[in-house]
């Protein structure tokens, strides 16, 4: 492309374990709306991030305006005029909106700060954008919509010429999204270059002129958004091989007894009238792309966050549960995507992590009987073959996969017979990922009802009896693993409005 | 993978340490020795100072600050603090001696009054940080100048002299402290120590208090009522100074309303110095005790060298500080 303002050309990036960019080509024209999709991990966020300079490339090179760039922070590029709108905003709640427009870069008068001059500026730019809103308001006291207005504002005021969209639409109402349109197409007659990334298929079929699809962490290709179809962006975003066997069909029998039943549950934006069985002795995974309400919906259930409404039914029973320890009577066991800051607690011992849930078990009258507890944890460390010293050891030294069988076996001293795995593999490497696979198979062949959320086509697939699929808080499909395919799925958990 | 690394660190570290050495912990040894030397030191600066019978003198002036500081212990271990304990410890003396003095209630009354008030100050503060989760800090100053008020209300703003030990009718008590020179305080205090360091480590409260002093977040989703536990910590410390109160005046007669707060920072001090870490999850009762006894003679060192009481307070305060930071060194290393 002749008239590119922005190349980047054979992008290479690691992390220890991880090829995170590999070789990734991504170029932006002025006058363009560039959309740029992928499934989670596909490496979306690290190519804008190694743009902005908050990771440094390890090979590669990036022609902005004609000279090759090498940004060491997101201050430099936004002073070249490389700036990201970020799907949080980053703005202070309790500053008007022309104060947070102008911050780090106010006007001043003297030794004071001229507010005034400030406003003025504002609404210039307000103006220009034609939004309507009023510089003197609180932050805090705006829509999403309009708070991401004036982050648009910002940019503009510092002179972008490129702007990075991160999921913009995420939190914005349909009008909302339909006055951020209207800046964005104005932005682009002005001739700005536009990136959009978005998981929604119908704003890029509205908005983009190009399409780049990425898929774990290499570049896929880029189209022309007039000629493709929705499913020629969904196959390039999923064609890949999965070399691990797929299970074709589900041996739960049909006639399994279901152990739990969630009916029209609610919580907040991100659970909306969601229902769905479990059935004894099956995996239920849950599909989804990021923020689809995944996770939210397992918290609910399990009475760690506040839920609005909606039934609950354990082996037939309806259930109150108002908090974890609810869930945890009834024989729920939740196994969190972020282990250390929810699953478990590093600075103890392994024998003290497996007890926590059961500790009234391991009791001699007021005492804790600690040789009981300490045969009790050993046991779970020889069947689920948890590499440590001895139980003594603090979980902290442990390797992400064998932490990750310090909580299961908490669940498992507590005789949970529905567990709850949210993201189970993530952060650990690929062969605890099998050996924790083997053991959800050997856990639901033993009788255990499982629910595992995650975020990795190729897990879901592999484990999965029955697939729940999500999107943006809504359950918009589910599958038995006979008939699930990528396509199907992906199909399923972008957005499209019909 | 950093992992199996530290594994084998830890594992170095641990053949190293003699059998009682990882029982008592290693920083206990050490703290231990500090206080030996430290006594040493101030023997032989202050030449024929530290008889025993010297020692036992100053030892019942440590027994109060011991108790408030086995107390603070279990509010620090949930990651929280307590500044309204000598306050309150004060506004427990006060009230109680004022009841005894000036309304003729029996002194077995009073010293039940004293555990009392310390006890629904734990429940107050206590309820307001877990269920109501006001910060510990804004909490406790607030019912610092709350125990005051209350405590110069009650007493129109008189100080209150307990009754001495040769006084006929309620001078027993001081008993409780020393009696005909054997130190009866010094076996309460250590067996109170014991009991703390009992349910701290062998009960289900101790367990959970430690736990979620280290994550709270993990506990809660493990079904655990966090809220009660974090509640009965300061139950326990408020319980602890009412005690302290006892020893208080025991040792001192006079209660003054509108004091008390030098004794946060000592009892803090101890407390931290003893290996009980500020960001919770992590206590000792044993390095409790060794650490007031290490502010105490510190304090009475500094008297006996010849330098003014306010020195004491500063000592103090760059101790805290010192202690502190060192915790917070050894927690940035290990991560």
């Amino acid at each position: 492309m002749a008239d590119a303002i922005l190349t980047m050309e054979e992008i290479d990036k690691s992390f220890p374990g991880v090829h995170a960019l590999d070789h990734v080509h991504f170029d932006v024209q002025c006058g363009e709306v560039h959309a740029l999709m992928g499934e989670n991990g596909a490496g979306k966020s690290t190519l804008m991030k190694v743009l902005t300079g908050i990771y440094s490339k390890d090979s590669g090179t990036i022609t902005y305006e004609g000279k090759e760039v090498a940004f060491s922070n997101t201050r430099e590029a936004q002073e070249a005029g490389i700036v990201i709108v970020h799907q949080e905003l980053n703005m202070v709640g309790d500053l008007t909106v022309a104060q947070n427009i102008f911050i780090g870069r106010e006007f001043m008068k003297g030794f004071t700060i001229d507010d005034k001059k400030m406003i003025e500026e504002s609404k210039k730019l307000f103006d220009e954008l034609k939004i309507d809103i009023n510089p003197r308001d609180k932050m805090s006291d705006l829509t999403v919509g309009k708070q991401q207005m004036c982050e648009i504002a910002k940019a503009i005021s510092h002179k972008a010429k490129v702007i990075i969209f991160d999921e913009p639409s995420a939190a914005l109402t349909e009008k909302e999204i339909e006055d951020l349109f209207t800046i964005i197409r104005d932005l682009r007659s002005k001739g700005l270059a536009i990136v959009y990334i978005s998981h929604r298929m119908d704003e890029i079929k509205v908005i983009t002129d190009r399409v780049t699809v990425m898929r774990d962490g290499g570049y896929v290709g880029t189209l022309i958004t007039k000629e493709c179809t929705k499913e020629d962006i969904i196959n390039m975003m999923v064609g890949r091989v999965i070399y691990e066997d797929p299970k074709t069909e589900s041996k739960v029998p049909k006639d399994a007894p279901v152990v739990l039943k969630v009916e029209h549950l609610n919580a907040g934006r991100m659970v909306q009238d969601v229902s769905f069985e479990l059935r004894k002795g099956e995996i239920l995974g849950f599909s989804g792309l990021m923020g689809a309400g995944r996770t939210e919906t397992a918290r609910a259930l399990f009475g760690a966050d506040p839920k609005t409404s909606g039934d609950i039914y354990v082996n037939g029973e309806k259930v109150t549960i108002n908090s974890p320890q609810d869930a945890v009577k009834h024989g729920i066991g939740y196994l969190s995507e972020d282990r250390k800051r929810y699953g478990i607690v590093v600075q103890k011992t392994i024998t003290e992590n497996s007890t926590m849930a059961t500790l009234e078990k391991y009791m001699s009258g007021i005492f804790i009987n600690k040789s009981e507890e300490k045969k009790i944890t050993e046991k779970y460390i020889k069947e689920l073959a948890t590499k440590t010293p001895s139980s003594d050891q603090l979980v902290v030294n442990l390797s992400g996969g064998n932490q990750q069988k310090v909580v299961i076996a908490k669940w498992l001293v507590r005789d949970c017979d529905i567990l709850i795995f949210d993201e189970p593999t993530r952060g650990i490497d690929v062969g605890a990922k099998n050996e924790i696979y083997k053991l959800m198979n050997r856990l639901a062949a033993e009788g255990k009802s499982i629910i595992m959320i995650s975020s990795e086509m190729t897990e879901i697939l592999r484990m999965s009896d029955r697939i729940v699929i999500m999107c943006e808080g809504k359950k918009t499909g589910e599958l038995d693993i006979s008939e699930a395919t990528q396509e199907k799925i992906m199909s399923k958990a972008t957005r499209d409005i019909a | 993978m950093p992992g199996p690394e530290k594994e084998t660190e830890g594992n170095v570290e641990k053949i190293k340490q003699h059998p009682f050495v990882k029982k008592v912990g290693f920083n206990r040894v050490i703290l231990f020795c500090v206080m030996i030397l430290m006594y040493l030191a101030f023997a032989i600066m202050v030449p024929g100072f530290f008889g025993l019978a010297r020692i036992m003198s100053i030892m019942n002036y440590v027994y109060f600050l011991g108790f408030l500081s086995l107390g603070v212990t279990f509010v620090i271990a949930t990651g929280g603090i307590d500044f309204s304990i000598g306050p309150v410890m004060f506004c427990c003396g006060l009230i109680s001696g004022y009841t005894l003095v000036n309304k003729g209630a029996p002194v077995v009354a009073a010293l039940i009054i004293s555990v009392l008030i310390g006890f629904l100050f734990g429940v107050f503060n206590g309820y307001l940080v877990s269920y109501w989760t006001i910060p510990p800090f804004i909490v406790s100053m607030a019912s610092m100048n709350i125990a005051k008020g209350i405590a110069a209300v009650y007493t129109k703003t008189q100080s209150v002299s307990w009754p001495l030990s040769n006084d006929p009718a309620g001078g027993w008590f001081r008993n409780l402290v020393s009696c005909n020179g054997f130190p009866v305080g010094l076996v309460i205090f250590l067996v109170a120590a014991f009991i703390c360091m009992i349910v701290l480590n062998n009960t289900k409260p101790g367990r959970y208090i430690l736990c979620l002093g280290s994550n709270r977040e993990a506990v809660r989703l493990s079904g655990v009522d966090t809220k009660k536990w974090e509640m009965l910590a300061y139950v326990i410390c408020g319980t602890l100074v009412g005690i302290a109160a006892i020893f208080f005046v025991g040792a001192y007669t006079t209660v003054q309303p509108g004091y008390g707060d030098q004794y946060n920072n000592e009892a803090i001090a101890g407390c931290v110095m003893g290996g009980t870490s500020m960001v919770g999850g992590l206590a000792s009762i044993g390095g409790t005790v060794i650490g007031v006894l290490i502010i105490s003679l510190l304090q009475e060192g500094i008297l006996a060298l010849g330098f003014a009481k306010d020195i004491q307070l500063i000592v103090t305060g760059l101790i805290v500080i010192v202690v502190v930071y060192a915790d917070v060194m050894a927690r940035r290393r290990k991560n």
